[in-house]
């Protein structure tokens, strides 16, 4: 489990390249920008998966279930 | 010479404004953007795309050509103007399609050239006859390798669940798209439709992961923003987005298939093939003597007179009808002869109204008359009789809309008046020829006055007085 949480942090810290876009007046929405992460492939769906990672481990009566937090 | 004026609707994006000066288009492209818009220049995209009609023409001119506006700007650029401007909650079906189709087309065009799209906003196409046109260069900027789509969830709420309310449920988006100006939200739709409807790979992914997302706690807890702020989308997965996206909206189809009412009217009216002809050769002599360059059509039907009118020199037509069949029959005309007819969504009982922020955002649609002549044929009984409005009043406002037209006058002998009527009481004692004919000739003079059917239908051509 830890080697698994461990894994995914350093794909997200490798994903951390891309930038919010230049002119953004507009809401892109956490909806539409996660089913793109997802629709981008295996790094994006790690990206996603460790959003809801608190989430699961909290489910199965691991982590605290007060928090999401990521660090 | 009237003052240089902002266009109230174009506030939205700092990166520049629109500003009108009598009869010209500016826009300004302001320092925040200039550098966006010299990369996208120096691509060469704006011309292509300009010489192939798909995007509006940009000429750069002085700054100083708005005067004292605008001298913080980085450039000033001045576009041609749109003969009608046209909002997607009056379009029909196959114009929200078209409109659609084309912004996915420019997108792709311009992903090639390592452009993007930074908005997705429906307002941002217009119609010339039938054929859309995309109008904000500004929304055109470098795509950086990586980066998400921005206007996606746009794209769906102005296009796409629009399109999908038609298209799995049969209801037209024309009132719920007024109501919101913004299109309809993910979440919406997903309520609305049956499951059995949800079980497509586009719509799980577009409609329903897309609002489940948007409100899972994990998604709105606070420290989640980083990790949705970084993400990436390879220009691979996007490019494929946008062609999918454009394979499923060109197979779409409103599910409500029957025939409307008056989608087969031109085959099933009560005229004859001569009263036809005469109603025709009354319509291009009509054209033919004031030579209107915009003509609107009101009740244009499936476009069988604003066709006779372009063939008779009118420039083109704006067509309005309250039947989606019959707007759509007008569409498919316009675009299979290439005419330049534009058919919207109006009900004249309830028109467009200004609406948006300051209630100026989006104009009405007395705001927007520019007809020079118009034409309201088969047209006033289903206003004075199936909605009440007063006969004067509707003269009224149809000699308002323009200097000159033509009105065909049905009289209660006429067997659709008799079918308004039929199931009703007639509380419309003043609906007679003379009072029609009185309520003209106090606010101008009539040109021409003939029979055009056995039941005494006339055509009344007036001329407003000079105001």
């Amino acid at each position: 489990m830890r080697y698994i949480s461990h894994l995914l942090a350093t794909t997200m810290v490798l994903s951390v390249t891309a930038i919010a876009p230049a002119q953004a007046y507009l809401d892109p929405g956490t909806g539409s920008i996660i089913l793109q992460l997802i629709l981008g492939g295996v790094a994006g769906v790690m990206v996603v998966m460790k959003l809801y990672w608190h989430r699961l481990l909290s489910f199965f009566g691991r982590g605290d279930s007060s928090s999401d937090a990521d660090e | 010479m009237s003052p240089i004026k902002a266009e109230a609707g174009s506030f939205r994006d700092p990166s520049g404004r629109i500003y009108i000066k009598d009869d010209q288009v500016f826009r300004t492209i302001m320092p925040v953007a200039a550098d966006d818009y010299e990369a996208v220049r120096a691509t060469g995209l704006i011309e292509e795309l300009g010489d192939r009609g798909w995007l509006i023409g940009a000429t750069e001119v002085a700054i100083d050509a708005l005067e004292s506006v605008a001298t913080d700007a980085s450039y000033v650029v001045e576009h041609p103007k749109i003969p009608f401007i046209s909002y997607p909650y009056e379009w029909p079906f196959p114009a929200l399609k078209a409109a659609a189709l084309h912004h996915l087309d420019v997108h792709l065009a311009a992903m090639e050239k390592g452009v993007t799209l930074s908005d997705a906003s429906a307002y941002n196409i217009q119609f010339i006859g039938t054929q859309p046109i995309f109008i904000d260069l500004l929304s055109l900027r470098p795509y950086q390798d990586g980066e998400i789509w921005g206007g996606h969830r746009q794209f769906c709420e102005q296009f796409l669940n629009p399109l999908l309310l038609r298209a799995k449920l049969g209801l037209v988006h024309n009132h719920w798209y007024r109501g919101t100006q913004e299109g309809i939200p993910a979440a919406d739709l997903r309520r609305m439709l049956p499951l059995r409807k949800k079980l497509s790979r586009n719509v799980l992914l577009h409609v329903v992961a897309q609002s489940a997302l948007q409100n899972s706690s994990a998604t709105q807890a606070k420290n989640s923003e980083q990790t949705i702020k970084t993400g990436r989308l390879p220009k691979a997965s996007m490019v494929r987005m946008l062609e999918g996206l454009r394979r499923w909206i060109s197979t779409m189809e409103p599910a409500d298939t029957g025939k409307t009412i008056w989608q087969d009217y031109a085959n099933a009216h009560s005229y004859s093939d001569e009263e036809v002809r005469t109603k025709q050769n009354l319509i291009a002599e009509f054209v033919r003597t004031t030579s209107p360059q915009t003509v609107w059509d009101l009740g244009c039907n499936s476009g069988d007179y604003s066709q006779v009118a372009i063939d008779a020199g009118a420039k083109r037509s704006i067509g309005f009808d309250v039947d989606q069949g019959a707007l759509e029959a007008a569409f498919a005309r316009g675009q299979a002869d290439g005419l330049d007819i534009l058919p919207l969504f109006f009900d004249a009982a309830n028109p467009t109204p200004n609406q948006g922020w300051n209630q100026a955002e989006r104009q009405g649609m007395s705001e927007r008359a520019n007809a020079d002549g118009i034409m309201a044929l088969a047209f006033i009984h289903h206003l004075a009789i199936a909605r009440n409005i007063p006969l004067d009043d509707l003269v009224g406002w149809l000699m308002g809309l323009a200097p000159t037209g033509v009105i065909e006058f049905v009289p209660k002998e006429d067997p659709m008046v008799k079918q308004l009527l039929r199931l009703r009481e007639d509380i419309f004692p003043d609906y007679t020829l003379d009072a029609f004919r009185h309520h003209i000739t106090k606010r101008g003079r009539i040109v021409q006055d003939t029979q055009v059917s056995a039941a005494g239908r006339r055509l009344i051509q007036f001329e407003r007085k000079p105001t």
